[in-house]
């Protein structure tokens, strides 16, 4: 075989297990409070625990409100961002941060909202960002 | 009954669109003259039907015809024309008709432009595409298999399970939920046309390469192909601009890229067929490169059908903000896809023996090896994004239920390629108008670099560049500017009109430079607290109440009425107050936040808005959306929103009470009243608004030493006026603050003064002499005195003007390009 050929395989290779490995180590899965633990960036799907109520605070300006994950436990949610748009017409919220002690620091927040008229829609995702609910 | 019409109209432009197919099937077969015109004919039926399907669309859109589907649930009543036309492609099924219009729009100028061998072919695979993208229109059911989802579909159709509608089967909505209010903007009557003309027009170079390999003719189609490949990419290019351009303006994504797999999906056969017009124009000027150029024309569309077919299958419902709702389609995108793929990777590796290959290898120092891998790189930024994109489907590798990749991912990827690529960008630029050997090359940039160096280090001291992978990304990005820059200048003075490329390239460092600006330099304004604060956080010396260490940093800015503060040292900014205007959008809040430069520039004012979502919002829960506003310079934009406000409060607050009177009218008001006591600053002159009432603090006044108790060191009087703007009555009151002391004590005298036709009292409870201010106590108020006050994010961006300009160059270079071989396409077709 040419010199050349091997060469280009081996980039070829030694670039795609690159790239692979850094992709696979970019993505995370969806987990939950439990599971969560140490890791830094936890994406968590949830719905958010109306009882306990939501709140912006205007002195810390953080956002704080109660969401039980899919393993259905409860825990305190602390967004640093106004209150989003549709929070309360959420039917799934995805909480993305880390666990620190009992309390999940998310970063950022997306939405999943239900058309209105027909709940078999599986709907869209809005990202919280997009617009606030103030 | 028109909705009947509409479907019978989808259907027969189907099957027109089958029957044109099979006669150019014939007709490029068998080389025949007459097969291909009644192919043409049949093009036209099928484009006419189209046509009138759409009109009748439009018309029930205008009619409010809210028994269709489509209608009650993109548009209302209150919509403009404007808004109400483009609810046409706001949907899904509008969306496809105005592709597959643009797409046989298309299909005239080939016909009209195309020679043979290709024309037949060409048309042949242009109909292919359309035959797929119609059949997503039918709404045909066939024995339970559902085929397509037709936008004439009415409500009852669409959810025959509905409640409302097994009461009353020939219900009609009055009104439509109506268009999503963040797409209510004059982008989006330009934005999405612009982008399907760009994914119709990308459908062309991929016809060619496939009429190419059909005809075994693997040069000629080259020359007609390269403009059309030109015009794709422009279109795709001012699409991805506008889009950029409307969230970063006026959807406050926060920024004009964010990786989204919408905007990805775009990106990516832009960046393919980039790839294929530098394979294209190498194959034209030196024969090389015929494999890459055909296999670059075929993944360009590949990509865009790979692309539509995860946004809109609802594969990635969970991870873009703006996917398309899933319509059931998933099956029927996937077989567009597979064939699309397979037909032409298929008859690429078909005849692959045949396709010529280099009798020898290319120099490093040519022309044409780094045209190829300036386009090699270009595929695998593509990849790569693509990848990212794909995580849904290929995340499934590492994980189960896997997320997006973070966005440093693309970042870290795309940021090495693009420096390779601006650096390959000079040496092509030099070694396509002029054969160099090494040594000869390195002479010849010997200025450029010098050049490049002396910027680059202007450029870290001047805006204090700590970062070396930054110091080194710079290099390159100048690099290109300067190096391309070089050989314009030469060119515009030999051949001004072969300027396309080096203006595309300059363009291409431009944007390299201006991204990582905008982007790694982008600062939140903050006042001079929050700004120690968040150093604090950066040192990892803040904890939280649990002794956690903070890191998030704080973004926001807090502004009472009328109270000036300093921001980020350069700024001394005032909340001026806000404008109700219901005029553009009902309920509409327009900020007026004052700017005044420290450093004595001229003041200005930044006026962000804030809306209620009338199609989302009820009475009891409205809900707000934002409207930035972006200050533009030369040097870096100040993009600013309002995060919340004392107005927005009280109307959240009412719709609360609204909802909770609502929900228990019988256990209304059942907490006793309590008197009400308020205190409150005021410098003299200064009035505050309460409720119903206006209070002013005119002066101080003298005081009668008669009416002091014995022993008073400090005995004075304010003169407030308590204005009743309803009544239209001003009550004088003249409350008296006193110190006195007794038995070696200090005690406060301050006895109430009465507003008696008010039930008001009024005491004069302190004085602050640093601040010049009184304390008036005031009792019986019954609304609570609430300060005005927003909430706004505000940051500062430098050098996004770098990242329009470079795109304008792209798109003028490109332009330019596309005159240049057009031009000569139409003398060979006059010939």
């Amino acid at each position: 075989m040419k010199p050349k050929l091997i060469i280009g395989i081996v980039a070829i290779v030694g670039f795609t297990s690159l790239l692979m490995y850094n992709f696979g180590e970019s993505i995370s899965t969806y987990t939950t409070f439990e599971q969560a633990g140490e890791r830094a960036n936890a994406h968590i799907p949830g719905i958010w625990d109306e009882e306990k109520g939501a709140e912006f605070s205007l002195e810390t300006k953080r956002f704080t409100f109660h969401m039980i994950d899919e393993a259905g436990e409860s825990r305190k949610v602390v967004y640093p961002k106004p209150k989003p748009n549709n929070f309360e017409d959420a039917d799934q919220l995805v909480v993305i941060g880390e666990m620190r002690g009992d309390t999940f620091y998310a970063s950022e927040m997306l939405m999943k909202c239900p058309s209105k008229y027909n709940d078999t829609d599986p709907g869209q995702f809005t990202e919280a960002s997009v617009s606030q609910n103030l | 009954m028109l909705g009947i019409l509409g479907k019978i109209l989808i259907s027969a432009s189907f099957a027109t669109s089958l029957l044109a197919l099979v006669f150019y099937f014939i007709s490029a077969n068998r080389d025949q003259e007459k097969t291909l015109r009644i192919g043409n004919w049949l093009f036209a039926a099928k484009t006419t039907f189209l046509v009138v399907a759409s009109g009748i669309l439009i018309y029930l859109i205008f009619q409010h015809q809210f028994q269709y589907y489509y209608v009650f649930n993109y548009t209302s009543l209150d919509l403009t024309p404007r808004y109400l036309f483009s609810a046409f492609y706001g949907g899904q099924e509008g969306s496809f008709m105005l592709w597959i219009l643009f797409s046989a729009f298309l299909g005239f100028g080939l016909m009209k432009w195309t020679r043979p061998p290709y024309k037949a072919p060409v048309l042949f695979f242009l109909t292919m595409t359309q035959v797929f993208l119609l059949s997503m229109l039918l709404g045909w059911d066939i024995f339970g298999l559902k085929l397509g989802a037709s936008p004439f579909r009415t409500i009852a159709e669409e959810m025959p399970n509905a409640p409302f509608l097994q009461t009353n089967p020939d219900f009609v909505p009055n009104d439509g939920s109506g268009l999503n209010d963040l797409l209510k903007s004059p982008w989006m009557m330009i934005h999405p046309p612009v982008l399907f003309i760009g994914f119709a027009m990308m459908t062309i170079p991929y016809c060619f390469a496939m009429a190419a390999l059909w005809k075994q003719k693997y040069n000629e189609w080259i020359s007609p192909a390269l403009p059309w490949t030109l015009s794709a990419n422009v279109a795709l290019l001012t699409a991805i601009f506008l889009g950029g351009y409307w969230a970063y303006v006026t959807l406050s994504f926060g920024g004009y890229w964010a990786w989204d797999p919408v905007e990805n999906a775009s990106l990516v056969p832009w960046l393919i067929g980039t790839a294929g017009i530098h394979t294209m124009i190498i194959q034209r000027k030196s024969s090389v490169a015929q494999k890459s150029s055909i296999l670059f024309a075929i993944l360009a569309y590949v990509f865009v059908v790979y692309e539509t077919f995860l946004t809109r299958s609802g594969i990635l419902g969970s991870s873009s903000v703006h996917s398309f709702v899933d319509l059931g389609l998933y099956n029927q995108l996937l077989a567009f896809m597979l064939v699309v793929t397979l037909v032409g990777l298929g008859l690429f590796f078909w005849r692959y023996k045949e396709l010529p290959s280099p009798e020898k290898e290319a120099s490093i120092l040519s022309r044409e090896f780094m045209t190829v891998s300036g386009a090699m790189l270009l595929l695998i930024l593509g990849l790569v994004i693509i990848l990212g994109t794909s995580s849904p489907i290929l995340g499934q590798l590492f994980v189960d239920k896997p997320t997006p990749p973070e966005i440093s991912f693309y970042n870290d990827w795309s940021m090495p390629i693009a420096m390779i690529m601006a650096i390959f960008t000079v040496l092509g630029q030099y070694l396509f108008w002029k054969k160099y050997d090494a040594e000869s090359l390195a002479s010849e940039l010997i200025n450029p670099l010098l050049v490049t160096s002396t910027v680059t280090i202007l450029a870290i001291i001047w805006g204090d560049v700590r970062n070396l992978y930054y110091m080194v990304y710079l290099f390159c990005g100048f690099f290109a500017i300067v190096g391309n820059g070089w050989i314009l200048i030469r060119l515009i003075r030999q051949k001004p009109k072969l300027i396309g490329g080096a203006l595309t390239h300059v363009g291409f460092g431009m944007l390299l430079v201006g991204i990582l600006a905008s982007s790694a330099y982008n600062s939140p304004l903050v006042d001079q607290q929050t700004a120690q604060y968040n150093e604090a956080v950066k040192q990892g010396e803040v904890t939280d109440e649990q002794g956690f260490k903070v890191t998030q940093l704080e973004e926001m800015l807090m502004l009472n009425l009328n109270e000036t503060i300093l921001v980020d040292g350069r700024y001394m900014v005032t909340y001026e107050g806000y404008e109700l205007d219901n005029t553009v959008r009902r309920g509409q809040q327009t900020y007026k936040i004052k700017f005044e430069p420290v450093d004595g520039g001229k003041p200005f004012y930044m006026r962000p808005e804030v809306y209620p979502m009338l199609t989302s919002s009820t009475a009891e829960n409205i809900q707000w959306s934002v409207d930035p506003d972006v200050r533009t310079g030369l040097l870096s934009d100040i993009y600013l929103y309002v995060g919340g406000s004392s107005y927005v409060q009280e109307q959240n607050d009412r719709a609360a009470e609204m909802n909770s009177t609502m929900q228990n009218v019988a256990d209304q008001d059942t907490t006793a009243e309590k008197e009400s006591v308020q205190s409150f600053n005021f410098t003299p002159g200064e009035s505050k608004d309460v409720g119903n009432y206006t209070i002013r603090f005119v002066n101080y006044m003298r005081t009668d030493s008669t009416e002091l108790p014995p022993n008073t060191s400090i005995g004075v009087r304010a003169e407030v006026e308590l204005i009743h703007p309803a009544s239209d009555r001003i009550v004088t009151l003249n409350p008296l603050f006193a110190v006195y002391s007794e038995n070696g004590q200090s005690y406060i005298f301050s006895p109430p003064s009465f507003a008696r036709e008010f039930g008001l009292e009024f005491q004069f409870t302190q004085i602050n002499p640093q601040e010049n201010s009184i304390e008036l106590t005031v009792t019986g108020l019954e609304e609570e005195y609430e300060p005005e006050w927003v909430l706004i994010v505000a940051d500062e961006k430098p050098f996004i003007s770098v990242v329009w300009a470079g795109t304008f160059m792209l798109m003028i270079g490109f332009s330019i390009s596309i005159f240049r071989h057009w031009g000569r396409e139409r003398k060979k077709n006059s010939e």
